[in-house]
C-alpha cells in the first residue's frame, strides 16, 4: 500500500497569476504538499492519466480546477475525471470565477467534490484559499488504484 | 389601386343597374302597348262581325219580310202576316244599326246611306202590298207586286249588302294586317328590349363576378400576408431574442473574462502590500541601527509612494469590480425568470418606505404615502428593485437647505397602473433626463456615491415588466419618476 505516498496536488488553471496566488495561498496555510501546475485542459488530462507519476498511474492526488480554460471546458475535464474507472474516487475541488448556478448545479451533478467561487476581493480570496489548504491538510485522499 | 377599383365598378354598376331598369320598363311599356294593339284587332274582328251580323239580320228580315209578302198576296194565311209583322219592323233598326257601325268608315259609310233609300222604297212597296192586301184589295196588291220591280230591288239589296260585306271584311284584312305590322313592331322591339336587358344582366353579373373575384382574392391575398406578417413577427421576435440572449451571454461572459485579470491585480497588489510592509519595517529597522544607510529617497519608497501607490491601484480596481459586478448583475437580472404573484402595493411600498426610514432620516427626507395604490400582479423582486431604487435615489439627491418630502402615490388607468414618485430634490437639467437612464452615466454635482447602475437598472426591469419608466423634473425642484407598469405581467411575445 502506498500510505506514506504524499497527495500531490494538481492545479489546472490558465490564468498564471490566479495559480501563484493559489499557491502562494497554499503554502501560507502551511501545506507543503507537491503541486503541479498546468495551463490548459489538454496538458492536464495528459499528466492526469497518462504520465508515469500521476494519478493515473501511481498515488494520490487532489484536482484543483479552474472551469474557463483555453481549449476545453472544465466541466468536460471534470466528466472525465468522473468517468474514469481509475480517477473517479480523485477529488475534485472546482475553484472558478464562474458563480452561475446552473454550473454550480452541473458541477456537482457530475461528482465535483467542493466548488469554490473565486473572491475577487483578494483579503476573502486567500482567505478561502488558506481554509483550502487547511481543508486539504485534514481530508484523506483514496489510493487512486485501491 | 384598390378603391379606385372599386369606385370604377360602382360607377359600371350604376350603369347597369339604371340601364337595366329602363330597359325594364321600356318592355313594360311595349308589352303593354302589344297588348292594347291585339285588344284592338280582336275588337276590330268582333266590329267586322257585328257588321257581318247587321247586314245578315237587315238582309234576313228584308228577305223573310219580303217572302211573308210573297206568300200572303198568293194565300193570305194569318200566320204569314204573323211572319211579316214579326220581320218588317226589324228592318230599320238593322239598318240603323248598320249605318251606325260603319260609321268609322266614310266608304261603307256611303255605301249603307245609299242602301237606305233603296231599302225604305222596299219596305214601303212590301207594307202597301200587305196593308193593300189586309184591306182585302189583293187584286190591286197583286197587281202592284207584279208591276214592281220587288226582285230586282231585292237582288240590288242583295248585291249591295254583299258589297258592304266584302268591304268590311276587306277593311278587316287591311286593318289587321295594320295592327299585324304594328304588333310585328312592338314584338321587334321587345325582342330588342330583352336582349339589351339580357346583354345589361349580362354585363353586370360579369362585372360582380369580376368584382368579387378580385374581392376574393385580394382577401386572400390579406390572409396569405396576415400569416406571412404573424410567422415574419415570430422569426422577429426570435431574432430579436437570440440578439438579446446574445447580448446577456456577452455580457456575462465579458465580465466574467475581466474579473480574472481584477483578481490578479488585486491579489499582486496586496503581495505587494504585503512586501512593502516588510520593506518598511527593515527600513525602520535599519534607520534605527545604522541611520546611515537609509536616504530620504528609501525612505520615501517605502513610507510613501508605495503605499500611494497601492492605495491607488486598490481603489481603482475596487471600483472596477463595482462595475463589474453592476454589469454581471444586470445580465443576472435579465436572465433571471419572473414569477408573477399579486403584489399589494401599499404593503410594498410601506415595506420600502420602513426600510429606507433610517436612511432617511439620516439625510434629512421624509416618505409620504398616498393610498390606496391599485395592486399589481407581477415579480415581486423586480418591483420591489424599482420602487426601492427610485426612493432611495429620492433620498439621496436633496437640494441643501431643505428637508426631502418624498411623495409615492398610484393610480389605474385602464389596463395600466402608473406610479409616481415624486421628491423635492435638487432636480435634474433637462438635458439629462434620458441619460440618467442609461449605464454608468450621472447627472448633476457627483457628491454621492454610486456607479449610474441604479436608473439602469430600473429601466431594465421595468421594460421587462412590460412598463416604462419616465422623469419629470425642474431643476432645483424637484423630479418626478413615472413608472408605468401593465396591472398584470405577461409574458414577452403573448400580449406585448
Amino acid at each position: 500500500m502506498n500510505a506514506q505516498q504524499p497527495v500531490r496536488i494538481v492545479m489546472i488553471e490558465d490564468d498564471e497569476g490566479h495559480a501563484r496566488l493559489i499557491e502562494k495561498n497554499i503554502r501560507r496555510a502551511g501545506i507543503s504538499n507537491q503541486l503541479v501546475h498546468f495551463l490548459d485542459g489538454t496538458t492536464g488530462l495528459d499528466y492526469l492519466f497518462n504520465n508515469p507519476e500521476g494519478p493515473g498511474k501511481n498515488g494520490p492526488a487532489l484536482v484543483l480546477l479552474d472551469l474557463n480554460l483555453p481549449d476545453m471546458s472544465g466541466t468536460d475535464i471534470l466528466a472525465k475525471i468522473k468517468g474514469d474507472e481509475k480517477l473517479h474516487r480523485v477529488p475534485v475541488v472546482v475553484l472558478t470565477t464562474t458563480d452561475d448556478k446552473v454550473e454550480i448545479q452541473r458541477c456537482y451533478d457530475l461528482g465535483c467534490n467542493v466548488y469554490i467561487t473565486k473572491p475577487v476581493n483578494y483579503e476573502s480570496f486567500a482567505d478561502a484559499i488558506r481554509q483550502l489548504g487547511l481543508f486539504l491538510s485534514v481530508i484523506q485522499v483514496p489510493d487512486a488504484d485501491a | 389601386m384598390f378603391s379606385q377599383n372599386e369606385q370604377q365598378f360602382n360607377r359600371w354598376m350604376l350603369v347597369g343597374l339604371i340601364s337595366g331598369f329602363i330597359l325594364l320598363i321600356a318592355g313594360f311599356a311595349l308589352v303593354a302597348a302589344g297588348l292594347r294593339n291585339s285588344n284592338e284587332s280582336a275588337r276590330l274582328v268582333r266590329h267586322t262581325f257585328e257588321v257581318k251580323d247587321a247586314i245578315g239580320d237587315l238582309t234576313v228580315a228584308l228577305e223573310r219580310s219580303e217572302a211573308a209578302r210573297r206568300g200572303y198576296l198568293i194565300e193570305p194565311d194569318p200566320y204569314r202576316r204573323q211572319v211579316y209583322e214579326e220581320w218588317a219592323p226589324q228592318i230599320v233598326p238593322s239598318l240603323n244599326r248598320l249605318e251606325e257601325l260603319v260609321s268609322d268608315s266614310p266608304a261603307q259609310s256611303e255605301s249603307v246611306r245609299r242602301l237606305r233609300p233603296i231599302v225604305v222604297k222596299e219596305l214601303a212597296e212590301i207594307e202597301r202590298s200587305m196593308d193593300l192586301a189586309t184591306s182585302g184589295d189583293f187584286a190591286t196588291a197583286r197587281a202592284e207586286f207584279s208591276g214592281s220591280p220587288g226582285l230586282s230591288t231585292l237582288q240590288l239589296i242583295r248585291d249591295r249588302a254583299r258589297r258592304i260585306n266584302a268591304v268590311e271584311e276587306g277593311l278587316l284584312r287591311e286593318r289587321q294586317d295594320a295592327a299585324r305590322n304594328q304588333q310585328n313592331f312592338v314584338q321587334l322591339l321587345l325582342l330588342l328590349t330583352g336582349t339589351l336587358l339580357a346583354g345589361v344582366a349580362a354585363f353586370t353579373f360579369w362585372l360582380v363576378r369580376k368584382f368579387t373575384r378580385e374581392l376574393l382574392d385580394s382577401q386572400k391575398r390579406l390572409h396569405r400576408l396576415n400569416t406571412d406578417l404573424e410567422g415574419a413577427v415570430k422569426e422577429r421576435t426570435a431574432d430579436l431574442q437570440r440578439a438579446n440572449d446574445e447580448i446577456q451571454r456577452f455580457a456575462y461572459i465579458v465580465s466574467h473574462d475581466l474579473r480574472s485579470p481584477l483578481v490578479n491585480v488585486m491579489g499582486f497588489t496586496s503581495e505587494m502590500e504585503r512586501a512593502d510592509k516588510i520593506v518598511a519595517d527593515f527600513v525602520t529597522v535599519v534607520e534605527d541601527k545604522q541611520p546611515e544607510l537609509v536616504s530620504d529617497e528609501v525612505r520615501f519608497a517605502a513610507r510613501e509612494d508605495l503605499p500611494e501607490a497601492i492605495g491607488f491601484i486598490r481603489s481603482s480596481t475596487r471600483k472596477m469590480d463595482r462595475l463589474i459586478n453592476a454589469i454581471l448583475d444586470l445580465s443576472r437580472q435579465g436572465r433571471r425568470v419572473l414569477t408573477p404573484e399579486m403584489l399589494p402595493m401599499d404593503r410594498l411600498i410601506g415595506d420600502i418606505a420602513a426600510n429606507l426610514e433610517v436612511l432617511a432620516a439620516e439625510r434629512d427626507a421624509r416618505f409620504i404615502i398616498e393610498e390606496p395604490m391599485p395592486s399589481l400582479r407581477h415579480d415581486r423582486l423586480a418591483v420591489e428593485q424599482i420602487f426601492s431604487n427610485l426612493m432611495e435615489n429620492a433620498t439621496k439627491y436633496l437640494q441643501s437647505g431643505r428637508q426631502g418630502v418624498i411623495m409615492v402615490r398610484g393610480r389605474r388607468e385602464g389596463s395600466r397602473a402608473i406610479f409616481e414618485v415624486e421628491d423635492n430634490g435638487r432636480g435634474i437639467a433637462p438635458e439629462d433626463h434620458e441619460r440618467i437612464f442609461e449605464l454608468f452615466r450621472r447627472s448633476g454635482q457627483q457628491d454621492q456615491q454610486g456607479e449610474g447602475i441604479g436608473l439602469a437598472n430600473v429601466r431594465a426591469l421595468a421594460y421587462r415588466l412590460g412598463g416604462t419608466i419616465t422623469v419629470r423634473s425642474v431643476l432645483s425642484e424637484g423630479s418626478t419618476f413615472v413608472v408605468d407598469l401593465p396591472v398584470e405581467f405577461s409574458e414577452e411575445g403573448k400580449d406585448q
